[in-house]
């Protein structure tokens, strides 16, 4: 059973040639790029959604915090999309692959680090010692900080690969348990139900993207301006 | 579990790279925002006569002090 039940998260491969890479870029053919001043309706909804984001998103930030915009709004719709293309049946999501998690994770974390340090390097190497704290627990908080700053990464992507992969392995099982149960039918319509119900609350996967974006986001935050 | 198996790592990553990087944030830059739009002042603009816009090597005989 295990063997089955992993399976939709073997990386696809047609004829030893990578059919991931068509599948990742595949979400990107779902937002064509702005040529006119006024466009078609499905452009004009995307801008409008982009726009609404990157107000609610960036209103925080100064103005060299904003130069991130670009990146962070293309790492929300990118995510937003293949997640939610994922949810479709038989379908390859490649946020299940915490290759790519690590990979998104890693770069824009170290990113925003070495940026704080470049700037203000007084201001980001104080982050490891909160205000306050008495004299003797100086030593183990700075390793306990350190710990906590070198963790923020590995805590993005596996986040973000445990949350997909959970739920698209609650979706196989219970699938599954229904069609066990349709000769029982009393059940039946009880654990379609559950389906319906766990696929709305995993269509909160984009709500995943917005914890990632965010928690990003924060961090870029604190080692930026604070 | 078939996420643990390095073999792909690379493929994975590279067209990651690829989509993130390059293609979405092409598309999204392609954007416009505009500002909405304010009024002007009404005070009229000091208009350029044609001997003024070019300039010339020699000199602008109209300009010349006559």
């Amino acid at each position: 059973m295990n063997e089955n039940l992993f399976a939709s998260f073997i990386t696809p491969m047609i004829l030893g040639l990578p059919l991931a890479t068509l599948i990742v870029i595949f979400p990107s053919l779902l937002f064509p790029a702005s040529n006119r001043l006024v466009n078609n309706r499905l452009i004009s909804l995307q801008q409008w959604v982009i726009q609404l984001v990157s107000k609610q998103m960036m209103g925080i930030h100064n103005s060299k915090g904003q130069t991130w915009a670009l990146m962070l709004m293309s790492l929300i719709m990118f995510i937003g999309s293949t997640n939610l293309l994922g949810l479709l049946p038989h379908s390859f999501t490649p946020t299940t692959q915490l290759s790519m998690n690590l990979g998104m994770a890693i770069p824009l974390w170290a990113g925003t680090v070495i940026t704080g340090f470049r700037n203000k390097t007084k201001a980001s190497l104080a982050h490891f010692l909160p205000q306050g704290t008495p004299t003797p627990l100086i030593p183990m908080l700075v390793i306990i900080e350190t710990i906590s700053l070198f963790i923020q990464p590995i805590a993005l992507a596996v986040r973000l690969t445990a949350n997909i992969t959970a739920g698209h392995l609650l979706i196989h099982l219970i699938g599954g348990a229904t069609l066990a149960l349709m000769s029982i039918s009393t059940t039946m319509a009880l654990t379609t139900f559950i389906i319906l119900v766990l696929l709305t609350v995993l269509e909160f996967a984009v709500a995943m993207i917005q914890a990632y974006v965010f928690t990003l986001l924060v961090s870029l935050y604190l080692h930026d301006n604070t | 579990m078939p996420q643990l198996d390095t073999s792909t790592w690379f493929m994975m990553i590279m067209s990651m790279f690829l989509t993130l990087f390059i293609i979405f944030q092409l598309k999204v830059s392609k954007h416009n925002f505009f500002f909405n739009p304010e009024p002007t002042s009404t005070k009229m603009q000091k208009q350029n006569t044609p001997w003024e816009t070019k300039w010339t090597k020699i000199y602008l005989p109209l300009l010349l002090p006559q």
